[in-house]
């Protein structure tokens, strides 16, 4: 046997873990962002570019080129020809379309998601897709622990100066969730906004140390995942839009396209989502959506809280309220009368505080290959889409003037069954 | 209440590390303090157990007051008598718990789950009937209520094995490595943890979090268009069946690097299983804790009993019904759903197989050089694969649900 001392044994180890701490604790920044990291980032769809906050203050401090976010959930992944991201592109506009949302991401995660951007959002502009389907009675949030990211947490955490009823509901809202009930350290500072404590000194200087940690971790992960969808679906997409960006040539070609991508159904459904999606189920779908009720949600104050976050940065923002595919939900049984009560409900939450940016597409399900699929824009939705996303981001940004009303967090606004009357009257 | 679980993330390397460190130093210098590891060992296992998890504590107390008394009882009674059935019926007793846990989840017993399941019942009931199997041997002649606690309530190995055993163990746990030895221990333990750290936190991470809900996700969707079939299958089978290996040799090497750092030469789990040649040879490479145990304890008792009640004539038949039956006793032991049952079936014929392979090509001089070599290596690789797919219970994730 080699006779060897421990130095020989544990020597590596050591310089290991030196090592490891000297690349966590380095005062510089360890990372270079391109600008194709940066485009291909903005489709990419990535949890952790949902998740992460390097790549996305990369983005929206860019000195090229002007980054919007767009807020959104599965439909963003539609990337066919007519999307915003495609037409931006084409057509050299002064914006494009940073695309943060997947399927899954709905308002608590884009809420924690905002707090690792503000410098983004702060008097500028932002575009929020909000879907329907978010707003279901239980089982919301399902997919909120694969967007959970603790940064985000402690960047919310860490820009509480005073404590606000927005900070207390994210809070308990936060406390629900296993990924910061079972953690210790969370579960205790969450706890404290919760019961409307003010960190202390102690407090703050943990999480800066932890914030440390994981900015780093971010840093250095944060170029690992890599999308090809820049190369495979955006460059592809420019052989087909026309030379000239005018709407009713675009309309023309998003017909043309739609039309023959949706021969195999009666449904207007894209053919390969009909053909695997739905085609084996078909007679199991009919009346399927009949209990559906979007009318009553904790949905409504998680939304409730992006809008503040809004109003708290002053950000200029278009929401686009998407419609469903309405040969769909007459077969599947979709309530109309509650769909659109539902629809109303959040308008009023909107118009009544100031943001008057709307684009509402609700009552456009029913026009030809509108609807990508069951629930998604597609080829002349986007279209439509892009007449109100153009005008409103080539102008730029225009002063807000928004007044928060915190009642729309209570439980009495989320299971309010919205009639004409209890709407206007509610304040 | 704080939990936790070995081996599960970074912190709890630091922990367990910084709480063996005094053992260490002291075994650097010759002394075993025993008393503290058995402190240490208590609190790391409490920790586990304690929480939500508060049942199965007290099911791990019940468990081996049963256990500390069966052996006991029977090492006694040895001593005066040996009748077979009094030895059946010590084994039977000893396994009962461990077969009552595997039958509840089947029969929907699930105050008996919450009653007597804890986290590595299995593992501890393979030491204790091995004890037992050997009191009648008469390999163990006495019965140390102290060490018998230290050996079946070995702290690294209790989740999931290594499946030591008692008279290896007792060396081990009695004396103290020279200091040249134990620094050689020290220096495989190192290079154990850090090949584990690759294994499961890197390489399992990427196969079982991020690539394999992918696959498994596209199989499913594909699988309605065509009858469960498609060629994503393959790609679930290769990512499932690596993602198998490398969490659970992670872990093993985890548990033994622990156990060196201890002074404990645990066995080893794992040896370079994917290199195997045939069937059997996988299986002496493959959770070889395990796979001894079942040789030794099952197959081979299996095989004395039918030669000396002389059952069968033929060796070979003798061997192959002992295959068989040892793998099946395998598959009932992962659990009584029909995957797993089918992954013993499919060992055990495959076993029966590969010996009567092994006999052919010695009788007719089949050709043998490295490309042969290296295609046993590729359809051992494959059929264990296919076993692993078996085994995993996506099939039935795809056909049945």
């Amino acid at each position: 046997m080699k006779k060897r001392g421990l130095w020989w044994v544990f020597g590596p180890v050591l310089v290991a873990f030196i090592l490891i701490g000297a690349l966590f604790l380095a005062p510089f920044s360890l990372n270079h962002t391109t600008q194709k990291n940066i485009q291909d980032a903005s489709v990419s769809f990535s949890k952790d570019v949902v998740k992460g906050q390097t790549i996305k203050t990369a983005a929206f401090s860019d000195k090229q080129m002007r980054y919007v976010p767009f807020f959104g959930s599965s439909e963003l992944l539609r990337l066919d020809t007519m999307h915003p991201t495609m037409l931006a592109e084409k057509y050299d506009r002064n914006y494009r379309p940073f695309l943060l949302g997947q399927a899954g991401t709905e308002s608590l995660t884009h809420y924690l998601s905002m707090q690792e951007m503000q410098p983004a959002l702060h008097k500028k502009q932002a575009v929020f897709v909000v879907s329907r389907q978010w707003f279901t009675k239980k089982q919301s949030k399902l997919a909120f622990s694969e967007f959970y990211s603790p940064l985000q947490t402690l960047n919310w955490l860490k820009s509480i100066q005073h404590i606000t009823p927005t900070d207390r509901y994210i809070a308990h809202e936060l406390l629900q969730e296993a990924r910061i009930k079972n953690s210790p350290f969370y579960a205790n500072l969450v706890t404290k906004i919760s019961g409307n404590k003010l960190l202390s000194n102690h407090d703050k200087k943990i999480i800066a140390l932890r914030y440390h940690t994981l900015l780093r971790e971010d840093q250095l992960f944060s170029n690992v995942t890599v999308s090809n969808n820049w190369n495979k679906k955006v460059i592809p997409a420019m052989k087909h839009l026309p030379e000239q960006d005018d709407e009713d040539s675009l309309l023309h070609e998003a017909t043309r396209i739609g039309k023959a991508q949706t021969t195999n159904n009666s449904f207007g459904i894209k053919n390969s989502f009909y053909k695997y999606r739905v085609k084996n189920n078909v007679k199991k779908l009919a009346n399927s959506q009949k209990q559906f009720d979007y009318r009553q949600s904790e949905e409504y104050a998680d939304f409730q809280a992006v809008l503040s976050e809004f109003a708290k940065q002053h950000t200029d923002v278009l929401f686009v309220i998407q419609p469903v595919n309405q040969k769909w939900a007459n077969y599947t049984g979709l309530n109309k009368e509650m769909y659109y009560q539902s629809v109303n409900k959040v308008k009023q939450q909107l118009t009544s505080q100031g943001f008057n940016n709307i684009a509402d597409f609700s009552h456009e399900g029913n026009k030809k290959y509108f609807m990508q699929d069951t629930i998604h824009m597609g080829w002349n939705g986007w279209v439509a889409a892009d007449r109100h996303i153009k005008p409103f981001l080539t102008d730029g940004y225009q002063p807000t003037n928004y007044h928060i009303n915190d009642r729309y967090l209570t439980r009495e606004w989320q299971n309010l069954i919205p009639t004409d009357d209890n709407l206007s009257e509610f304040k | 209440m704080l939990n936790i679980q070995p081996y599960a993330d970074p912190k709890y390397f630091v922990i367990l590390l910084l709480a063996l460190a005094p053992l260490a130093i002291g075994l650097y210098f010759g002394k075993r303090f025993a008393l503290y590891e058995v402190i240490v060992s208590l609190v790391f296992i409490f920790l586990m157990f304690n929480g939500s998890k508060y049942h199965e504590g007290y099911a791990l107390v019940i468990y081996m007051i049963w256990q500390w008394l069966l052996v006991w009882a029977y090492t006694l009674y040895r001593k005066k008598s040996n009748n077979s059935w009094v030895f059946y019926g010590a084994t039977f007793l000893g396994a009962l718990p461990l077969v009552l846990i595997k039958i509840a989840p089947a029969a929907n017993w699930t105050h008996v789950s919450t009653l007597l399941g804890f986290m590595g019942i299995s593992y501890l009931t393979f030491r204790s009937v091995a004890m037992i199997m050997e009191t009648r041997d008469g390999s163990i002649k006495d019965f140390d209520p102290w060490l018998f606690l230290r050996f079946m309530l070995f702290m690294p190995a209790i989740s999931s094995g290594p499946i030591d055993r008692y008279r290896r163990f007792v060396k081990d746990i009695v004396t103290v490595p020279t200091r040249e030895k134990y620094v050689a221990m020290l220096e495989k333990a190192v290079w154990y943890f850090f090949l584990g750290f690759l294994y499961k936190f890197i390489l399992a991470y990427i196969l079982g979090t991020l690539l394999l809900p992918h696959v498994e996700h596209l199989t499913l969707l594909s699988a309605s268009a065509h009858h469960g079939w498609s060629w994503w299958l393959i790609a679930v089978m290769y990512v499932d069946g690596l993602y198998l290996f490398f969490d659970f040799a992670g872990y093993s090497l985890f548990a033994v690097a622990t156990s060196y750092v201890m002074g404990i030469e645990l066995p080893m789990n794992f040896n370079k299983p994917f290199l195997a040649k045939n069937l059997k040879d996988f299986w002496n490479r493959w959770h070889m804790s395990l796979s001894f145990w079942f040789r030794d304890y099952i197959f081979m008792r299996l095989v004395f009993l039918m030669m000396k009640k002389k059952w069968f004539k033929s060796r070979v038949t003798i061997s192959n019904i002992a295959y068989i039956a040892n793998m099946l006793i395998m598959g009932f032991w992962h659990g009584l759903t029909w995957y797993y049952i089918a992954y013993g079936l499919f060992h055990g014929v495959g076993l029966v197989i590969n010996d009567a392979w092994l006999r052919y090509k010695k009788k007719h001089n089949v050709p043998h050089n490295k490309f042969t070599e290296i295609l046993a290596i590729i359809i051992t690789f494959h059929v264990v694969m296919i076993s692993f797919l078996l085994f995993l219970g996506f099939l039935d994730k795809l056909w049945f649900q």
